[in-house]
């Protein structure tokens, strides 16, 4: 057999290399972009051949291989960080983030901050006013929406669509990246399910790249913020995000894609599939527009209690609750301190909010978050273990809607909180000793690991993550946004398989 | 006060079966009415005039936070033995609720210390000799760090008062100087160190049932306030002896959660208030009169998100959580895992109001978590002490919920209002069913 027949078994470089390649295509697209109204189109074409090779290197001279557990974590955290490295290249190449004064290192920093928070659907950004998104090019505008497209409803879910060597590992593959507790089937094989969901997902953004049309916005801006509505991302090829528009209609069309793109995507297939709406008849999307529409009303009220007007209150409300609910993290505010920007709002209103970066939307939607079916299912859990403390020879049961939750399900559940809450807590000291104030590390904290976008005090919806975290704090979020976007075991165990591999090769646990 | 207690005992019969939710909300309903016991002394006696300001010193004295909004210099003897007894009882009901009523009516059973052997005689045998050996430790601890002061050349009314609030983890001070000699800090610095430490872990001690490397409890608490300190003097203190010794007091009063003041000069990183909450949060020893969360839970839920990650890795294995050599219940990890789940809505909720009433963003959270904590002094971002008299009366009475909530570990507080809101559904339920009849019969 030949050195060109031969086929390396990874089942991680396998799928990362398909992974590239798709990544790849939507540089070129950004490419071709650049080249029709920019002027970086040859630095974005580059950075697509860069990054095609390799992928196309993988692809060829590998193969699956065992897919036990901890080579699924690997699988999907692998690709996600390399996607994510080489999704920096375009910026780097065009120097998106080139400032006098800075290192190269912290341009890379940058460059990969960026990639890192479009993929993982974040929507943080290095842009503001020392660095415009006005001043680029159409390509890396697009580029940077399609990083978000494609991270919202996962990498690893479009790799299985064209993988069936996967076979039923595919759904383990969907179940560690999907947001929630875990992947539901949609069709008999996995494929086809990863397929329903992109179809599901395409079509959404079609739906919502249309309405925005109409209300005013130009194609490519409509299609831009498309992307980023669907995928529940943020980010905006604008400035002052949605506030350029200072449109309701504008903010209303977002507003219903980002509830659309937070809500189960397998309850979208079940309402095409019946031909009617069955998204209040689940339980968690119940509790998460109850969430949301409770949140509303008392932003509203703390808001005309601080003076502002009731039209533009409830404005400025229902926008930034449902873009921090639904993990988008969009603005309406037209420039700092103006109604949207929530930084100068009362603690009040803001506290709330910050309760929202933590909740995120549905499981098996594009949101991040804790998710409302976790929140919810931990308190039913709450409520059953004071109940047994009253009566306790009781069998008490963790309900959710009307059915029983199975206790590993539920402990399951309960261990994602008890990881959540330690990543925020050493997180947050982690940041502010790299000298960021107690709130913008600790909002940050829970934005970037919830894949929220905006935080508070520094890091508000009018401004740059650069103004609020030095380099490495900023670096540190990256990280835990892909710790969030992968529901935190995929990262954590990723190095698993490695260790194990380096174990049985050298036998060093045996010495 | 009495003459009403007397006539409560010898009217209300006992029940036959009493249930263990029962002692619990019992617990609460005790603490409640010992708050408004020493509120109504404070406003009898003058001491307060308003009567938000002496709720909220009674509620503090008791619960052992040390957020006090009067100057003890203006209190006569009486007064100022009033306000450090109340902490002091408030820090002894604190250990029985922690060592005797949780873990025989609540959660956490197979953590004390009961079982007798040939060469080991246990903290909580039973019920009654358990209060007993508690007492027994609590009442001669006080004597030993009164002394203490006195030797640093404190006053002995002062020098008992002080101890009183150290042994509690309470917190309150005779004067704003009361710290100002190295000597006094030591002294504080050893009490609430000792006050932080478990009574088992003390007991066995004593009793020569251990050794003090081997107790990992005790040693995961010590080297928290090594790991404070470091930090201290790196974000906060300096590195010199001064420094060393104003972070150690300030990291002490922190994990012990005594919360007494400490006005540290110099440049504070934006980390150090921020170890500062940590510390609070985590608390002291479970079995001991400090609040927070609590060291024990920690390693709980550490071992629990170990146990997790294994898990996801093999999702069919059978994992025990062994803690002290024992292995754990499920049902009482569960019931830590809800305990960490009501501590942090309780700091959210209380966050949320206290902004809503008027609180900046850090303070409403530094003040949430202190209430909840059981803990003291609030302090700003730059390391400044906050007077709670300069936050308005709203924010203050919103803080009293969480103070008892934390002081007595939330699950007695939440079985009390459970049980109250029954009985007032129970009294509105018949009234509801009657007006709906006699509309019926109207119509």
């Amino acid at each position: 057999m030949s050195f060109f027949e031969t086929k390396w078994e990874t089942t991680t470089g396998h799928v990362a290399g398909i992974a590239l390649m798709f990544v790849a295509v939507g540089m070129f697209a950004s490419a071709v972009l650049e080249a029709l109204g920019g002027t970086h189109g040859a630095s974005i074409l580059l950075a697509a051949v860069l990054t095609l090779v390799p992928g196309a290197s993988l692809w060829l001279f590998t193969r699956p291989g065992q897919v036990d557990r901890a080579t699924v974590f690997n699988a999907v955290a692998g690709t996600w960080l390399v996607v994510s490295a080489f999704g920096a290249l375009p910026y780097l190449f065009a120097g998106t983030f080139q400032r006098s004064g800075i290192t190269l290192p912290v341009v890379f920093a940058d460059a990969l901050f960026e990639s890192v928070s479009g993929y993982s659907c974040t929507g943080s950004t290095i842009f503001g006013s020392h660095n415009l998104i006005s001043d680029q090019g159409p390509g890396i505008l697009m580029y940077r929406q399609f990083t978000q497209w494609i991270g919202g409803m996962g990498i690893v879910v479009l790799v299985v669509t064209v993988l069936p060597a996967l076979r039923a590992s595919g759904l383990g593959l969907i179940g560690a990246e999907a947001p929630g507790a875990g992947g539901d089937r949609l069709a008999p094989r996995m494929a086809q399910t990863a397929r329903r969901f992109w179809y599901l997902y395409a079509g959404l953004t079609a739906l919502i790249a249309v309405a925005l049309f109409a209300v005013g916005m130009s194609p490519f801006d409509a299609v831009a913020h498309a992307f980023t509505t669907a995928s529940t991302g943020g980010f905006s090829t604008r400035d002052a995000s949605i506030g350029y528009w200072d449109s309701v209609a504008v903010e209303m069309v977002i507003m219903i894609g980002l509830v659309l793109g937070a809500a189960s995507f397998t309850l979208h297939s079940r309402t095409l599939s019946s031909h009617r709406p069955v998204h209040l008849e689940d339980p968690e999307f119940r509790a998460y527009i109850w969430l949301l529409t409770g949140s509303t009303v008392l932003v509203t009220l703390l808001l005309c209690s601080e003076g502002m007007g009731p039209t533009n209150a409830l404005r400025a409300a229902v926008f930034n609750v449902v873009t921090l609910g639904t993990s988008g993290g969009f603005g309406n505010a037209t420039g700092p301190g103006t109604n949207g920007d929530f930084v100068t709002w009362a603690a009040g209103p803001q506290m709330v909010l910050l309760v929202l970066l933590v909740s995120g939307g549905c499981t098996g939607s594009t949101s991040g978050g804790v998710k409302v079916m976790r929140l919810v299912v931990g308190l039913s859990h709450a409520r059953r273990t004071i109940r047994s403390i009253r009566y306790p020879r009781a069998v008490l049961l963790v309900r959710h809607g009307g059915s029983t939750m199975a206790e590993p399900l539920v402990e399951r559940i309960a261990g994602f909180m008890i990881i959540f809450g330690i990543l925020v807590v050493s997180g947050t000291l982690v940041v502010a000793a790299l000298g960021t104030d107690l709130v913008t590390a600790f909002s940050g904290v829970i934005g970037s690991l919830g894949n929220m976008g905006p935080a508070l005090n520094k890091a508000g919806p009018t401004a740059s993550f650069v103004d609020g975290f030095a380099t490495p704090a900023r670096l540190v979020l990256a990280l835990l946004m892909l710790i969030g976007r992968l529901e935190l075991f995929p990262m954590l165990l990723m190095l698993v398989t490695p260790y194990r591999t380096l174990q049985e090769r050298f036998d060093f646990h045996r010495a | 006060m009495v003459f009403a207690g007397i006539l409560l005992v010898g009217r209300v019969q006992n029940p036959d079966n009493i249930r263990p939710a029962d002692v619990l909300a019992t617990t609460t309903l005790g603490v409640f009415l010992a708050v408004l016991l020493l509120a109504a002394l404070y406003l009898l006696t003058g001491a307060i005039q308003s009567p938000d300001s002496a709720l909220f010193e009674a509620t503090t004295g008791i619960t052992t936070t040390a957020l006090s909004v009067i100057d003890p210099r203006d209190l006569g003897y009486g007064l100022r033995f009033l306000r450090a007894s109340s902490q002091w009882i408030g820090g002894f009901a604190a250990l029985l609720t922690g060592i005797i009523v949780l873990p025989f009516f609540g959660f956490g059973r197979e953590f004390t210390d009961r079982s007798n052997s040939a060469n080991h005689r246990p903290l909580v045998p039973d019920k009654w000799s358990g209060v007993r050996n508690i007492a027994l430790l609590y009442i001669p601890c006080t004597v030993l760090v009164w002394f203490g002061y006195m030797l640093a050349r404190k006053a002995p009314f002062e020098a008992a008062l002080l101890a009183m609030s150290t042994l509690s983890t309470g917190g309150f001070t005779n004067s704003p100087t009361e710290f100002a000699d190295p000597a006094v800090q030591w002294v504080a610095i050893a009490g609430m160190i000792l006050a932080g430490s478990s009574l088992v872990t003390i007991w066995h001690l004593v009793r020569g049932g251990g050794r003090p490397h081997r107790q990992t409890g005790l040693m995961l608490y010590l080297g928290l306030h090594g790991v404070g300190v470091l930090l201290l003097a790196l974000w906060a203190t300096g590195p010199d002896l001064t420094g060393l010794r104003q972070g150690l007091f300030v990291v002490a009063a922190s994990i012990s959660t005594t919360g007494f003041p400490m006005s540290v000069p110099g440049n504070w990183a934006p980390a150090a208030p921020v170890l500062l909450l940590l510390l609070i949060s985590v608390g002291a020893m479970s079995g001991s009169a400090g609040g927070g969360l609590q060291v024990r839970q920690h390693r709980v839920l550490m071992k629990l998100a170990m146990r997790e990650m294994a898990r996801q890795l093999h999702p069919r294995a059978v994992l025990k959580v062994r803690l002290a050599g024992r292995i754990a219940r499920e049902e009482t990890l569960r019931q830590i895992v809800v305990l960490q789940f009501l501590f942090v809505a309780v700091v959210f909720a209380t966050a949320l109001l206290v902004a809503v009433l008027g609180l900046d963003l850090v303070g409403a959270l530094s003040a949430a978590i202190h209430a909840t904590a059981t803990a003291g002094p609030v302090r700003t971002l730059s390391g400044e002490i906050v007077d709670p008299i300069n936050w308005p009366s709203s924010v203050r009475m919103a803080l009293l919920p969480a103070m008892i909530f934390g002081r007595l570990s939330i699950y007695p507080a939440v079985l009390a209002i459970a049980a109250l809101v029954r009985i007032v559904g129970n009294r509105i339920r018949p009234r509801r069913r009657y007006l709906a009849r006699r509309h019926r019969a109207s119509s």
